[in-house]
């Protein structure tokens, strides 16, 4: 992840058709913004990250593309929508976001907590499966162990991979992606 | 067919249209036309040879049409018809075809195309100019008074100008005093020099200037007629106190019991139901805000009435209707301070140590409400810490996109003062500091000098500790890159950026004048007519118009006195013959063309039928295309004129 990190941005770091791309999958105004910071300013998970909105709209629209996939920072944001709320330019900064994430993945850059939950989600139909604690409490409560959800149908577990298969999740969270590697 | 002798002239203009179209190839197509007795070419037609060949073409084979292929009727039409009456022929007998801006210049790619359209072009002027018919130019008498709207600096600088070249002013003011904002500012930038002390001596002098008439308390309701005849319509609220019999010596507002908020000290003190507004204000004498006095009868309370000794107070005052005579229109409406209050995350109204510039400067005044101490609203007290924070309201898509213009200078303004005055520790936040006028850049430079910290970055958002009435505020040193928390601020002024006044809408309505999609007045040209509006003798100034600083708001008022001025001082204008005429033998007055015509021009006479206002009509030809008995035609656009030329272009070379 580190290589491209440098003091000096040279034309050949920037690509402009990245910029184009997020504006294109639904971040229209994107490139009115001001910096003028106001989306860090009010950010909740900045205040405890080093999360820095304004800086990652600023390399997406330089197009420093790769800087911005490869980074963990990426994935801190909340999805809370405070800085769309009071951006002045009113930048759907939120989906520009996620645009930018469903960019990484498809290149590989995963954080392996997500990539581990998403293979869960693969193996047993849940993103969080039922485990010990859960089926404890279940029992206390009195409701049947297992839920009537993929848990207790083979069948169901079946059709919810061939969704994935179809919709390529499933080589999504298993490829072997240029940031798979780095995990 | 009519038996004419036209003559057509071709401008190459240089290379423009001459490297484009295959002139030879043009000239002789043209030559082929029936009644085309002339053609002849030349470099530049405009320039004084062009004009002279023009000249001697028409004596020696005695033209009577004549056709200029060229640049834009826009740009030269003016001269071809000077060089038509030098020639002795009337200006309106000449056609020009535009083979420049509709020709050569859009089609440089294909010339062969180029030329076959400019044969076209030529052929239909020609086709047109046959019909072409001799017009008079109406002139009409212009009133030498001038109406001006609004009483703050643009309508006492133009008043002045007018009323010292020796014109009638009708200066109309809805507040009890002139002035405006500008004598509630404190100082002014970059100089800091006392907004009062250079605005007073230009009040008093309206005040007793000869040939302006102050009307306070006024609006105007209603405007008709036309350039150089507007008649005008106001209404004028009662003051309830003789003007010319007070004398300002304030023994009512001592024995007056009630107390309101005064307005003009931005609701920052109090003051009594008979009052003035400022010490300085013109007219010098009260005012009786009747909504909130108690009672004009000796029961309820009526006890300024008693202690009047000039016996100015009058409470049976009431409203006037005025008519005025005008020949011409400055509106000088001003503007409003952005309600801060719709930007909810900086708790403006809520917290009350959050002010904006408009208090900020009463506090500053020595005349205000703290006699020039800044303090905060919750306890009165210095402030140690002061953030200000730029851009509220202003290029924000919430609120309005454009740039106020004036809050960034009256923020450095006030921070300089306020760091001088107390050695307050103060912090900037702003997006792009705009110091763009003359001297404003090394105000800022000094200000910066002076100990006040510049934050690059907008506030996000405004916290109050309910118990110090302390506030937090977030933000970002975007050159750091880093998110700024300042706690324990004592004072946060927000730079409210400026609002068409809430009057703009009625204005333009009553005017018939245009807004601009921000709400301001909108200007006939943004470069070239900057203070005249799309209504002949009606001009707009100062921040009516649009954000703008005193310097530019005293430039625009001095510019709409002069464009005035212009009109008036021939006493007449000549009026484009470009109107409609009826045809009263076939007009049936069925009043379709009253309710369509957009300028109102048309009205239907004693004898039931409509007639046009030449000084009023615009030629636009609406009423004519909707007559049903064809009674109404387009002077110099004539349904003939227009057939030809459209029979022309589809009829085989």
């Amino acid at each position: 992840m580190g290589e491209i990190i440098r003091e000096t941005i040279s034309a050949g770091d920037m690509d402009p058709t990245f910029i184009e791309k997020i504006e294109k999958a639904g971040a229209d105004r994107i490139r009115t913004c001001l910096s003028c910071g106001t989306c860090s300013s009010v950010c909740p998970s900045g205040r405890r990250t080093a999360f820095r909105t304004r800086e990652l709209i600023r390399k997406a629209l330089l197009g420093l593309r790769e800087d911005v996939l490869s980074s963990p920072d990426l994935w801190l944001c909340a999805t809370c929508l405070t800085c769309l709320e009071r951006c002045p330019r009113q930048i759907k900064i939120t989906d520009a976001i996620i645009i930018m994430r469903n960019m990484a993945v498809k290149e590989g850059f995963m954080l392996p907590q997500h990539r581990k939950s998403a293979q869960k989600l693969l193996q047993t139909g849940h993103a969080v499966p039922l485990d010990d604690a859960n089926r404890d409490m279940r029992r206390e409560l009195g409701i049947p162990e297992i839920p009537p959800t993929v848990h207790s149908s083979e069948e169901a577990l079946a059709q919810v991979k061939e969704i994935m298969r179809l919709t390529g999740f499933d080589t999504l969270v298993e490829g072997e992606g240029t940031g798979a590697k780095q995990e | 067919m009519l038996e004419r002798r036209v003559g057509v002239f071709l401008c190459h203009c240089g290379s423009n249209i001459a490297g484009v179209v295959d002139i030879p190839r043009l000239m002789d197509t043209i030559k082929k036309i029936d009644g085309v007795v002339h053609v002849e070419d030349y470099k530049y037609v405009c320039s004084r040879p062009g004009q002279q060949i023009i000249h001697d073409a028409v004596k020696d084979k005695r033209l009577d049409r004549i056709v200029i292929g060229s640049c834009s009727p826009r740009m030269h039409e003016v001269t071809f018809r000077q060089t038509m009456r030098d020639s002795g022929l009337n200006p309106f007998l000449l056609e020009i075809a535009n083979l420049r801006e509709q020709c050569s210049w859009i089609h440089s790619n294909d010339p062969k195309a180029a030329t076959e359209k400019a044969i076209d072009l030529v052929r239909m002027a020609v086709a047109r100019a046959k019909l072409l018919e001799a017009l008079d130019e109406p002139v009409f008498e212009v009133k030498k008074a001038t109406l001006i709207i609004g009483g703050g600096i643009a309508g006492i600088s133009a008043a002045l100008d007018l009323a010292n070249a020796g014109f009638k002013v009708y200066l109309v003011e809805k507040e009890p005093s002139i002035g405006g904002k500008m004598s509630r500012w404190d100082k002014t930038f970059p100089t800091l020099d006392c907004a009062s002390c250079i605005l007073t001596p230009r009040m008093a002098e309206v005040g007793s200037h000869p040939n302006i008439e102050m009307l306070t308390l006024s609006q105007v309701e209603k405007v008709e007629g036309f350039v150089g005849n507007f008649e005008v319509t106001v209404r004028q609220k009662p003051r309830y106190v003789d003007v010319k019999k007070c004398t300002s010596c304030d023994d009512c507002t001592k024995v007056c019991p009630v107390d309101v908020p005064a307005e003009f000290d931005a609701n920052l003190a109090y003051r009594r139901a008979i009052h003035i507004p400022f010490a300085q204000a013109v007219p010098s004498a009260y005012v009786l805000d009747m909504k909130n006095c108690l009672g004009v009868d000796t029961i309820r309370c009526g006890k300024c009435k008693e202690k009047c000794e000039p016996g100015a107070i009058n409470y049976d005052d009431h409203e006037r209707i005025l008519k005025l005579q005008t020949g011409t229109i400055i509106v000088a409406t001003g503007f409003e301070i952005f309600d801060a209050t719709k930007k909810e995350e900086y708790g403006y109204g809520e917290f009350p140590n959050v002010v904006n510039l408009a208090e900020v400067e009463r506090m500053l005044s020595a005349g205000g409400p703290t006699q020039g101490h800044v303090v905060r609203p919750s306890d009165l007290k210095e402030p140690r810490r002061i953030v200000y924070i730029q851009c509220v309201g202003s290029r924000d898509e919430r609120t309005n996109r454009y740039c106020s213009r004036v809050c960034c200078m009256t923020a450095i303004k006030q921070a300089r003062m306020l760091r001088d005055k107390t050695g307050a520790e103060i912090f900037l936040f702003y997006i792009d500091l705009r110091t763009f006028g003359k001297g404003y850049e090394e105000f800022y430079e000094s200000t910066a000098a002076a100990g006040v910290t510049f934050i690059r970055g907008r506030v996000g958002e405004i916290l109050q500790d309910d118990t110090t009435m302390n506030l937090t505020v977030r933000g970002e040193d975007t050159l750091l890159g880093k998110p700024m928390q300042l706690d324990d601020v004592d004072l946060v002024v927000l730079s409210t950026g400026v609002v068409p006044p809430a009057s703009a809408k009625d204005v333009a309505r009553i005017l018939n004048l245009s807004q601009s999609p921000d709400g301001f007045l909108l200007e006939a040209h943004p470069k070239l007519r900057p203070v005249d509006s799309f209504n002949d003798g009606i001009f707009v100034a100062g921040m009516a118009q649009g954000p703008k600083d005193i310097p530019d708001t005293v430039a625009q008022a001095k510019a709409a006195a002069s464009g005035a001025m212009a009109l008036m001082g021939k006493g007449r204008i000549t009026v484009e013959p470009y109107y409609s005429v009826v045809d009263e033998d076939r007009c049936s007055g069925c009043r379709l063309c009253v309710s369509l015509c957009p300028y109102n021009a048309i009205t239907i006479e004693k004898n039931g039928r409509a007639h046009v206002n030449p000084a009023v009509c615009k030629g636009c030809g609406t009423c004519s295309s909707a007559c049903a008995a064809s009674a109404i035609t387009s002077q110099h656009y004539t349904d003939g004129q227009i057939a030809a030329m459209v029979e022309e272009y589809l009829s085989a070379r």
